[in-house]
């Protein structure tokens, strides 16, 4: 991949107790990457969040928050069926309400989900537009729907797009509401997906194991729902928006209104969380951003739209659930010689709900894999993108797979990983964190523990892999009185980007990260990518890094006449900048400074392109322990230890803190969370945060986050994208250490105390399973 | 998690979401006005139009004008500016809005302003500034003890309580106290760890 002009670097990367030496080509003007022998002083270390006290003290404003004056407040109204017509909508009496500004309604004809756009209204209080909303009159022909997955693919199932209207991709063949096989995907399949001949390889087989999974859909469920606060001057719109990309909402925005980027501005300072579903210019389900920008236009007046929960909850995405038949073959030595994996996956009408890439990258060296997937629609919201997309679904479907086959064959199911698995990464994590979690503490009978609550202790791991936006640039500037300041676009989701930037600035600049002011989430600031599949930080860190050594190189330059040597010998730490050979001769960062000519060092820099990594791939590993009541069904999970490895973690507190929110996340989808959809008419039971059950205080384990190190290259901070590869074995390792528990194979998620009880007294009556 | 609205408060007017729920029942809610709901024979009936409240809130008493039906939580972030209490689920379930009410912690979603009157609001802006943080907030800001911050403010102010009454808890009743709270990033570990800290801080 070297081009002209290369450099050439040899760097130490890699897990650090079996390092190699890499050689990489960055592009002219980039930087040598941060590697196994680096000495980091803010890097890899323990930071607290830049924007922390705003955050503590009820200071820091979200898009919920801003309040501009004369600001209406816009109410969108949805449908309540899951299928039909639109007869008619009558806004008059809603428009007759005083205090009602405007009103806006849909042109679609069909209603194909409930929760889909219909109107809305903007009204001069939140009381007023609340009440409007419901002086909407709208008259529907109810059509039949479907919202089970299962009967949506019987062929006499009502069609939830007219016959050709299927979307898939055009060499999908379709079939009633059924789309499939898929072609391979681009991302996983790209990676190691459908090869060999499976049949071959199962004939070769010593053991053979097939088992069909499900789970059900999850919703996102982000505490601050989707929502916007838009004005406009003139032509010029300004928005504020809950979004996981600015710049990416300021194109739709400007594509819409017919208007240059350079007439729209996007402000997400602070953001409440998103896990995929802000990754839309409005949400997957909706288009309320749009038309609280009509609306904000047709007023005059600043206008606020933000969606109530029950809104969140039907239209803004969720993760599809699946149904996958996974079958599996290995050698009596555990060599697995064969993977199909079939799934048919539940995106409501959206699609491309795809979970076939574990299965189909994670054994790289099976020889023979077969991917199945389809789609399959029903009548409810759309699915988009869940932290880690289709993986932790697939990935439930693998591992526990993988764990059954290795029972069948008699094997430690980490043994088993062992024989198969080549990441290099994942053999520490397995030493690592089998020692952490006391693997050796396992039942070796499968609920031998006495008295009814049984604990078990099993694995998984997963993957994903190494993504990034190239067309990032940051902004470090550096004031005549030595204070800092950085710019940069993409916004900050709560994963820690505006710290970890100022970590890397610090280390080039030798200060403290608290020294240095972080300006983030507005397209008034160099550009930044749209944050999904864990991209942020080593996307917008090279940039951060590139800014910042330019700034440390013009300050050198001003402090080495001073200093009576080269700007090259010089070091920067502390705060001081000092001669690297002679330590004593030193002055502050802020003497330095004050030498500029003018008031301010200002240093725009691109980041440069991808370059050669250690791996393309990423790897994680979770282990869990649990606790089940055999009597009540109840599950606890007691223990979850993760593994990973992200490169270079830029700050540790932050990165751990990911790594235990994804520990969470997975025992909330494995033991609590279900969207459940009312067969009879076709809406959602659950569409709120009590019924909808996610895991709260009292349902907490120990969560134990481990980071490995080894440096990975591929741009300049050799980080790597870590939020996503740590939820993705969650699923697996707590359904496998069920299995440890008791002895009964729960293969249905999530795992209810009912579930478990039927499972309990289906093992009774067949058996052992 | 002492999180809904104490129902014995002397001077309570007509109606809480919570007993008007209870009294009319959920369909009529969906339209009613409050002002139409026949209370206990003492109750005051207030409105249908914007009444001027006067709340005390963190020590200072603002004077509000607003529709009898308005809950406290959108009185204090849509009128008096205070938006450190998040309207998340809009019932009770997540404690995001969660604020002090004479002491005791509080769904602000889930109380009418009118209700507030003559007692003293605690909100998380009055606990601490950035400048000048409360243990609690401190202890939240060393152990980074949230991820997107949205919960937070309900975090500490439950957090703020629970230590009140119990000075010195254990992770048990640290979980109980707190189970009233949803974070979604998933941060309780760090949460349980500030409370501990900032329970060693306040000594």
């Amino acid at each position: 991949m070297a081009e002209q002009g290369d450099q050439t670097f040899r760097v130490k990367v890699g897990p650090a107790e079996n390092p190699v030496t890499l050689e990489v080509h960055p592009a002219a003007g980039d930087l040598k990457p941060w590697d196994n022998d680096s000495r980091l002083r803010a890097v890899k270390g323990r930071h607290s969040r830049l924007e922390a006290p705003q955050k503590v003290t009820g200071r820091a404003k979200y898009t919920y928050d801003v309040q501009l004056p004369g600001m209406l407040w816009a109410k969108m109204v949805r449908a309540p069926i899951p299928a039909g017509k639109i007869v008619r909508i009558d806004t008059a009496k809603a428009e007759r309400l005083k205090g009602v500004k405007a009103v806006w309604t849909t042109d679609a004809k069909l209603v194909r989900f409930a929760g889909q756009d219909i109107a809305a209204v903007a009204a001069v209080s939140q009381e007023i537009a609340e009440d409007a909303a419901r002086l909407v009159d709208v008259q529907y022909e109810a059509t039949p729907f479907i919202t089970d997955l299962e009967e949506a693919m019987t062929p006499t199932a009502p069609l939830v797009y007219a016959e050709g209207q299927t979307p898939a991709p055009p060499n999908a063949p379709r079939k009633g509401n059924v789309a499939g096989p898929l072609p391979p995907a681009a991302v996983g399949g790209a990676r190691g997906g459908t090869r060999g001949d499976i049949e071959k390889g199962f004939a070769e087989a010593d053991a053979v194991h097939e088992a069909t999974y499900r789970l059900r859909v999850h919703t996102h469920s982000v505490l601050e729902t989707h929502g916007i606060v838009a004005y406009w001057e003139g032509d010029q719109l300004t928005v504020y928006t809950s979004t996981q990309g600015v710049f990416m909402v300021r194109a739709a925005l400007a594509e819409t209104f017919g208007l240059s980027r350079n007439k729209v501005r996007v402000i997400s300072e602070h953001m409440g969380g998103g896990f995929g579903s802000k990754l839309y210019p409005s949400a997957v389900g909706s288009a309320f951003a749009i038309v609280a920008c009509r609306l904000a236009r047709q007023t005059g007046e600043p206008v606020k739209l933000m969606l109530d929960r029950f809104e969140e909850q039907l239209c803004t995405g969720n993760a599809p659930g699946a149904l996958m038949t996974v079958r599996l073959g290995a050698k009596k030595d555990g060599t697995l010689t064969a993977i199909h994996y079939r799934a048919y996956t539940e995106g409501g009408i959206g699609q491309s709900a795809r979970t076939g890439a574990p299965a189909g990258s994670m054994y790289a060296q099976c020889p023979n894999v077969k991917l199945e997937e389809y789609d399959v629609f029903t009548n409810a919201g759309p699915t988009c993108a869940l932290r880690a997309p289709g993986h932790p679904q697939g990935a439930f479907g693998l591992e526990c797979a993988m764990d059954e086959l290795a029972y069948r064959l008699g094997m430690d199911p980490l043994e088993f990983r062992r024989k198969n698995d080549t990441h290099p990464f994942r053999k520490t994590y397995y030493d690592v964190g089998a020692k952490t979690i006391g693997w050796e503490r396992r039942n070796r009978v499968h609920g031998e523990t006495p008295g009814p609550k049984k604990r078990g202790i099993g694995m998984a791991h997963g993957n994903w892999y190494v993504l990034f936006r190239e067309a990032v640039a940051a902004e470090v500037q550096v004031h005549r009185d030595g204070s800092v300041e950085l710019f940069h676009g993409a916004q900050d989701l709560g994963t820690g980007i505006r710290t970890a930037l100022a970590v890397i600035a610090a280390e080039e600049l030798g200060l403290q990260p608290a020294d240095i002011s972080v300006h983030v989430g507005d397209t008034r600031f160099p550009p930044g990518g749209t944050s999904g599949g864990s991209t942020t930080t080593n996307s917008s860190g090279p940039a951060a890094r590139l800014a910042a050594h330019e700034a440390r190189m013009r300050i050198a330059g001003l402090a080495a006449p001073l200093l009576n040597a080269k700007p090259e010998a010089l070091e920067f730490a502390d705060g001081k900048i000092f001669v690297a050979a002679n330590p004593e001769r030193q002055i502050s960062f802020r003497e330095a400074a004050q030498k500029m000519p003018g008031e301010v060092i200002a240093c725009l820099a691109d980041r440069k392109r991808q370059f050669e990594a250690f791996r393309q791939d990423l790897a994680a590993t979770q282990f869990a322990e649990v606790e089940v009541d055999v009597e009540t069904g109840v599950i606890r999970v007691l223990k979850m230890v993760g593994v990973n490895n992200c490169g270079t973690p830029i700050n540790l507190l932050t990165a751990e803190n990911q790594m235990i929110g994804a520990q969470i996340q997975g025992a909330s989808w494995a033991l609590f969370e279900q969207r459940t959809l009312d067969r009879n008419v076709g809406t959602m039971v659950n569409p709120n945060l009590e019924a909808y059950k996610i895991l709260g205080p009292a349902d907490m384990f120990e969560a134990v986050p481990i980071f490995t190190e080894g440096a990975n290259a591929g741009n300049n901070t050799s980080a790597t994208g870590m939020s996503e590869p740590v939820f993705v074995p969650t699923l697996a390792a707590i359904a496998n250490a069920v299995y440890n528990a008791t002895g009964v194979r729960l293969r249905q998620l999530p795992m209810t105390p009912d579930r478990v009880l039927a499972a309990l007294a289906e093992a009774k009556k067949g058996g052992k399973s | 998690m002492a999180k809904h609205p104490p129902e014995d408060t002397p001077d309570r007017l007509t109606v809480s979401r919570r007993t008007f729920l209870k009294t009319v029942g959920v369909g009529a809610a969906a339209t009613g006005l409050v002002g139409a709901v026949p209370g206990p024979a003492q109750a005051k009936i207030l409105g249908p139009d914007a009444i001027p409240l006067a709340l005390k809130l963190n020590g200072v008493t603002h004077t509000v004008i607003v529709e009898p039906r308005v809950t406290l939580l959108r009185a204090l972030r849509n009128h008096l500016g205070l938006t450190g209490a998040k309207e998340v689920c809009e019932r009770g379930a997540c404690g995001g809005c969660t604020v002090l009410f004479d002491g005791e912690p509080i769904c602000a979603c889930l109380m009418l302003a009118a209700d507030a009157v003559g007692h003293e609001i605690t909100t998380v802006e009055g606990l601490g500034t950035p400048e000048k943080l409360s243990p609690v907030q401190a202890a939240f800001v060393e152990c980074d003890a949230f991820q997107c911050g949205f919960c937070t403010p309900g975090f500490i102010v439950a957090s703020t309580a629970l230590l009140n009454k119990h000075p010195n808890p254990s992770l048990e009743e640290i979980k109980a106290g707190l189970s009233g709270n949803l974070c979604r990033c998933g941060t309780y570990s760090r949460i349980f760890e500030a409370v501990q800290k900032a329970a060693k801080q306040r000594g």
